[in-house]
């Protein structure tokens, strides 16, 4: 079943009054428990692609469907809805609140969504943090973590709701190759664990090597799509 | 719960930050603490002095005489009534009363010549009404028929008099001829108001009876009551029983009185720079959640990539700087009390402080001014100070809430 499906998505952004155009038409569908990589030269495409994809921003025209529900109908609080229960960012920089412990920074991501118990939250984070490889670390706050355990805390706050989707713009980009390969492989675990579909941007050949389907951007156009 | 507690620790994001600002709020509540206590020192102390040397708590007159108060009239005058005094007299509620008649004098010293208030007055009951007989510093009051007069201190130095002195009072008859009276000081005063030492002399009042050709006639007759609380409703239902002796008497509390009006008027203008003050806090807060929504755009971002809403955003930020508030509010009440038992306990010489006369500015207090303790006022002022904070941090959080989400993920 395709998790997403976009119909000749285009998007342009309007600099004074230039056009500048980032994706010119993009058709592609994504079923649920890929792992996918995007990949492409700066300025291709890759982020903006991401952005669309994951409720962030709307396309210029074209349409999206998450879930075979069609984007271009949900309005902002419906797409931050979307956002909150079925999409999981992972970003370059971790982006992690700098005065929550590690435990609460992915506790957070829980407690935005309705009907989770104290008992069930901690159990879920501390089940994670585990799985990630940050058992005994919880109450690290991020400035007392290493790069790879701060990407492993992004990881784990993406996860722990238990999204349909995972969107990690360049995630190891920060990283050295060693560990970088350590959170592509938790990532390709919970993959296979969770069937959690993941759509990665990377410059990395290496992570590259991971993904089941490889997608290429240039110009705001898909140039290559290989399943492996 | 979770957002009460990212916003008290985002509190210990920047410590200095945040007690930067807490200091803002707390020096403007400290600021108000200390002005408002002072305020109600100095109005305290203003309304003692016009009920304890000047007015009482209550003061019969004709309404014609009130309605030309300010000429000192001989005209519309009370007429000495045994029934009206037995109709006080027999007022629980009345503790005591004195008779009092104000005309215009002219005292002269053999030398100079000063426009003065003269206030008639019965030796034996003034004290039931006013405490004058306390203040006085030399000599004592005198005794009805004795031709003694008592004035205030510093209008005796200014007319180079001294207790024993002859002085003699050039006035006016109810006829508008001219009359003189001559007297011997027979006492020296100095209150805490000052427009008493400074114009006010008093002389027994038969004698400015008998001079001023009045027969038992008397301008004022204060009254003392049981208490001093609902004083205006006791001068209202009083007022309707004398209407039954004679329907022109009229009943005016002291708190009517056209100087009080004005001290609560002057209240009043100081609040609204009070106001002020707390505004400079407000200022402070808004650049407080204005520089944090700027230095966590990013966090803001993944914060709404993450699904959270426009309003748990705000409402973060405006916990966070409810928190701030919190803190500066208990800094400051807890310095204002300080102040404020400083004030309580030892008072401010403004005079000595700044070399200013008060009464300059119309204020009829001399000596140290005491600030009150009035603990509604730092209620009011903490949960004010929060209000003003929790208001002024909606737009900015509203503003940083409002961001694209993706441009804010890549703000730099």
């Amino acid at each position: 079943m395709a998790l997403l499906n976009l119909k000749d998505v285009k998007k342009i952004y309007q600099q004074g009054e230039i056009e500048v155009p980032a994706l010119n038409g993009i058709n592609i569908y994504i079923e649920e428990g890929e792992f996918t990589t995007i990949f492409g030269p700066s300025g291709s495409g890759k982020t903006t692609f991401l952005n669309m994809i994951g409720c962030l921003d709307k396309p210029t025209s074209g349409e999206i469907y998450f879930n075979e529900k069609n984007l271009k109908d949900l309005n902002k609080k419906e797409l931050a809805d979307i956002r909150r229960y079925n999409i999981g960012f992972i970003f370059q920089s971790y982006n992690l609140i700098p005065v929550l412990t590690a435990y609460e920074n992915v506790e957070f991501a829980l407690r935005l969504i309705d009907g989770e118990t104290d008992e069930d939250i901690k159990n879920k984070v501390m089940k994670i943090l585990a799985d990630v490889g940050l058992e005994g670390l919880e109450e690290r706050k991020p400035n007392e973590l290493s790069g790879g355990q701060k990407q492993r805390v992004a990881v784990a706050r993406a996860l722990v709701k238990e999204p349909k989707l995972i969107l990690a713009d360049e995630p190891t980009a920060n990283l050295d190759s060693k560990t970088g390969k350590e959170v592509i492989e938790i990532m390709l675990k919970m993959n296979e664990q969770l069937n959690t579909t993941f759509i990665f941007s990377t410059h990395d050949p290496k992570v590259m090597d991971y993904a089941t389907r490889l997608i290429e951007i240039r110009d705001g156009l898909i140039s290559d799509d290989e399943r492996r | 719960m979770f957002l009460l507690k990212l916003a008290f620790k985002n509190l210990t994001r920047h410590r200095k930050r945040t007690l930067i600002t807490a200091s803002i709020i707390a020096v403007a509540v400290v600021i108000f603490l200390a002005f408002d206590s002072i305020l109600l020192g100095l109005n305290d102390a203003s309304y003692k002095n016009i009920i304890n040397y000047s007015t009482s708590e209550m003061q019969v007159v004709k309404n014609e005489y009130w309605e030309n108060k300010d000429n000192l009239p001989l005209n519309n005058l009370i007429k000495e009534n045994q029934e009206f005094i037995n109709k006080l007299s027999s007022y629980s509620i009345i503790e005591g009363y004195s008779r009092k008649l104000i005309f215009r004098a002219r005292l002269n010293n053999g030398i100079d010549e000063l426009p003065i208030k003269a206030v008639g007055v019965k030796g034996d009951e003034i004290n039931k009404t006013l405490d004058l007989k306390s203040k006085i510093i030399e000599g004592e009051f005198f005794l009805n028929g004795e031709k003694h007069a008592v004035l205030g201190k510093e209008l005796a130095d200014l007319m180079d008099l001294d207790y024993g002195d002859y002085l003699t009072l050039l006035v006016r008859t109810k006829e508008d001829t001219f009359n003189t009276i001559e007297l011997e000081i027979g006492g020296l005063l100095s209150t805490p108001n000052p427009d008493i030492n400074q114009n006010n002399l008093y002389l027994p009042l038969n004698i400015a009876q008998n001079s001023l050709n009045l027969d038992n006639e008397f301008s004022h007759l204060l009254i003392k009551t049981n208490n001093n609380i609902d004083i205006g409703k006791k001068a209202a239902n009083l007022e309707n029983e004398l209407k039954n002796i004679n329907k022109n008497l009229k009943v005016v509390p002291w708190n009517d009185l056209t100087a009080v009006s004005v001290m609560t008027a002057k209240q009043g203008a100081n609040q609204m720079i009070l106001g002020i003050i707390l505004l400079l806090a407000a200022i402070g807060i808004i650049n407080t959640v204005i520089l944090a929504a700027l230095e966590r755009m990013e966090e803001i971002g993944m914060m709404k990539a993450m699904g959270m809403k426009r309003s748990e955003i705000i409402i973060s930020f405006v916990m966070e700087s409810t928190g701030l508030a919190i803190i500066g509010g208990i800094l400051g009440c807890f310095f204002g009390a300080g102040v404020v038992f400083f004030m309580n306990k030892y008072g401010i010489d403004f005079a000595a402080l700044y070399n200013i006369n008060i009464e300059e500015f119309g204020i009829p207090i001399i000596d140290n001014i005491y600030g009150e303790w009035k603990i509604t006022s730092f209620f009011f002022v903490f949960i004010f100070s929060v209000i003003v904070s929790l208001i002024s941090s909606i737009f900015p959080a509203y503003w940083a809430a409002n961001k694209n989400p993706v441009d804010a993920i890549h703000h730099r």
